[in-house]
């Protein structure tokens, strides 16, 4: 740790800060929406904030790929013609957790994969992201730790710790720094701060631990023995293919093209919209073969999507223990109950091995 | 490119389909600019006994008369579009299939039963063939544009066949199972934005269900909530008594 990375906010400052926050772009940070439930929206003030929070019904994803994205404009007849967009806004996003920067980083490295996903790059440039690190769980449904998302790595340009009286702020990019400086509101931190950041990290490494029972590096061995464990089968029966769990997860980037035209038949425009391979259309071809037509083998999909695949690919996981793909189940379907059954299902094989 | 001749009909129903198009606004001169209404009773007066392009049909087929009157009109026209949930699915009409017909006969028309016959309540495409659906009670307004869209291009519509969670996550509502209430979105098709959760009401499953509903994992969920099967299938069936006769 260099001081000179680190600056302190008093509590009491932190409305003005984020006041001036406002000032200078667009500032999203999440809002309390009842019954437990947050989101990412737009504020201007402090107090809009929720800043304890679980994790947002939708993530930050949300502003680096939205949701229905014009990708081309065009006009048909003898003249035709075809504009190419990239929509973008210059935001800052404030409050996120470390699995939701851990999210983003997931997704910086899926779309910059050729061929490269130009629109997500080019916008992504003009996102500003402060980080707010959790000292405690969330919840429950939690397993960040286990996917390596509890603690801060990166992928920031501020991360806010609390330190009860003060937030310290780790400046971790030049657009960080730059914030610090036009705000005007930071002081210096202090050894005293910084020593009292390294006892927040220890007790953190009291509170955080492996929510599920098997080490990280032994995931992906875990996976290559399940993939005909009954466990896909029991998570099948239940699952009512709704796509929430896709949709909520914060490194579920599938997407569909579609053209529209306007109804004078001249104009229109071509658009991509979020998919998910849980719905049963999604892996229709044409003739009328899926082949993911089950539910089990589409829930198994998802699953590898998370542990598997993109450990070959990228080497990491892409789950970042958010836990919003449990909360949103109406089927009770839960991430590390799933995982908790493929620990014991695989050990018990290794008994009977033995016996 | 001549405009189409399209013409509307209203069969069992409350008519408060058609009512969204006259309520569309100025949308609606952008539809009349690129068809050329020709019948249409709600608005206008003139009736039209030559061939139609398109048949956009409202309400649900419920005796005698009405099966030989969709005929002709099918015979007369190119394309027939299913509007609303009486004529795609049957609708709030099907709950009469829930009874013996002459019981029903009774209960409606008293002593003078014999002389209003009466058959089990049929979507659409229960009686004849139809080349669009746009469902809902009522139809969601940018849907239909969407499909007479596709009417236009030649192209088929599909209607989405996933549920509408899918489009109130998207919309970020807060889940009427985390507010403890029940709602019929895991069920019902997609298509119309989640329309009544993001005004604060459940999903009446008006649009029908997915064509695959886990329907044993969804007993599962309601008992778990403790909501007895009976009232949600009343609730389904408010709307989705047809299915079981397709
Ligand atoms: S949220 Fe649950 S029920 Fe819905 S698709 Fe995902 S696992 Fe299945
Ligand atoms: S799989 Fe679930 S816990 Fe993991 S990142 Fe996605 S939503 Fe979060
Ligand atoms: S999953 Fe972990 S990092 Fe994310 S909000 Fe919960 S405790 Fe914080
Ligand atoms: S409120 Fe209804 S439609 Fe929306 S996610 Fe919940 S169950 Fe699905
Ligand atoms: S939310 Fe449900 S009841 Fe409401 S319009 Fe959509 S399908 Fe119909």
């Amino acid at each position: 740790m260099e001081e000179y990375q680190y600056v302190v906010l008093k509590k009491e400052l932190f409305n003005d800060f984020i006041v001036r926050l406002a000032g200078i772009k667009k500032l999203i940070a999440p809002i309390a929406k009842g019954y437990n439930n947050f989101a990412y929206e737009e504020v201007r003030s402090g107090e809009q904030i929720a800043l304890k929070y679980i994790p947002t019904i939708l993530p930050a994803k949300k502003y680096f790929m939205p949701r229905n994205e014009t990708l081309l404009e065009f006009s048909t007849g003898k003249k035709s013609n075809v504009e190419a967009f990239i929509e973008y806004e210059s935001l800052t996003l404030f409050g996120l957790h470390t699995c939701d920067i851990a999210g983003i980083q997931c997704l910086n490295m899926a779309l910059s994969e050729r061929p490269k996903d130009y629109n997500y790059l080019a916008r992504k440039n003009f996102i500003t992201i402060i980080g707010l690190e959790c000292n405690e769980y969330c919840d429950e449904f939690a397993s960040c730790h286990l996917v390596n998302a509890s603690f801060p790595s990166g992928g920031y340009d501020l991360l806010f710790t609390d330190a009860g009286e003060y937030f310290i702020v780790h400046i971790n990019t030049e657009s960080g720094e730059e914030i610090v400086n036009i705000t005007e509101i930071f002081n210096k931190a202090e050894s005293l701060h910084l020593n009292e950041l390294t006892k927040i990290r220890e007790n953190k490494r009291k509170v955080f631990s492996n929510e599920v029972p098997i080490e990280r590096r032994h995931i992906p061995e875990l996976f290559d023995r399940s993939f005909r464990s009954n466990v896909w089968k029991e998570i099948g029966e239940r699952c009512l293919s709704c796509g929430n769990c896709t949709n909520v997860c914060p490194t579920c980037y599938c997407f569909d093209i579609r053209d529209e035209l306007e109804l004078d038949m001249k104009h229109g425009r071509r658009y991509r919209v979020w998919d998910s391979c849980q719905l049963e259309p999604f892996a229709k071809v044409a003739g009328g073969f899926n082949f993911r037509k089950e539910r089990f083998v589409r829930q198994r999909h998802r699953y590898y999507r998370k542990f598997r695949y993109p450990v070959d690919k990228f080497s990491r996981f892409f789950c970042t223990g958010c836990g919003r793909c449990t909360r949103t189940c109406m089927a009770n379907i839960s991430l590390k109950e799933t995982l908790n059954q493929l620990v014991k299902e695989s050990e018990d094989r290794v008994w009977k091995r033995w016996l | 490119m001549k405009k189409p001749k399209i013409a509307f009909f209203d069969f069992a129903c409350c008519e408060g389909c058609q009512l969204q198009v006259a309520n569309m606004g100025e949308g609606v001169l952008d539809v009349l600019a690129a068809f050329d209404v020709v019948e249409w009773r709600e608005v206008m007066s003139e009736k039209w006994d030559k061939k139609y392009d398109v048949a956009i049909i409202e309400g649900s087929i419920t005796d005698n008369h009405a099966v030989k009157r969709i005929k002709k009109i099918r015979k007369k026209t190119d394309i027939l579009l299913a509007y609303g949930s009486c004529a795609t699915i049957g609708g709030v009409n099907g709950m009469k299939n829930n009874f013996e017909l002459d019981d029903i006969r009774k209960y409606v028309y008293g002593e003078s039963y014999k002389f209003f016959p009466t058959e089990i309540t049929k979507a659409v495409h229960q009686v004849v063939k139809v080349d669009y659906f746009v469902n809902g009670c009522p139809v969601y307004i940018p849907e239909f544009v969407t499909v007479l869209k596709a009417v236009l291009q030649g192209i088929p519509y599909y209607v989405p066949d996933y549920a509408v969670c899918v489009e109130c996550k998207l919309n970020e509502n807060v889940c009427m199972y985390a507010k403890g209430i029940t709602c019929l979105g895991p069920l019902t098709r997609a298509g119309c934005n989640s329309w009544c959760i993001n005004n604060g009401n459940i999903c009446y499953g008006c649009r029908g269900m997915v064509s695959n509903p886990n329907e044993k994992s969804a007993q599962d969920i309601l008992a778990k909530y403790n909501i007895p099967i009976e009232l949600i299938m009343n609730k389904m069936n408010m709307y989705n008594k047809c299915r079981e006769i397709v």
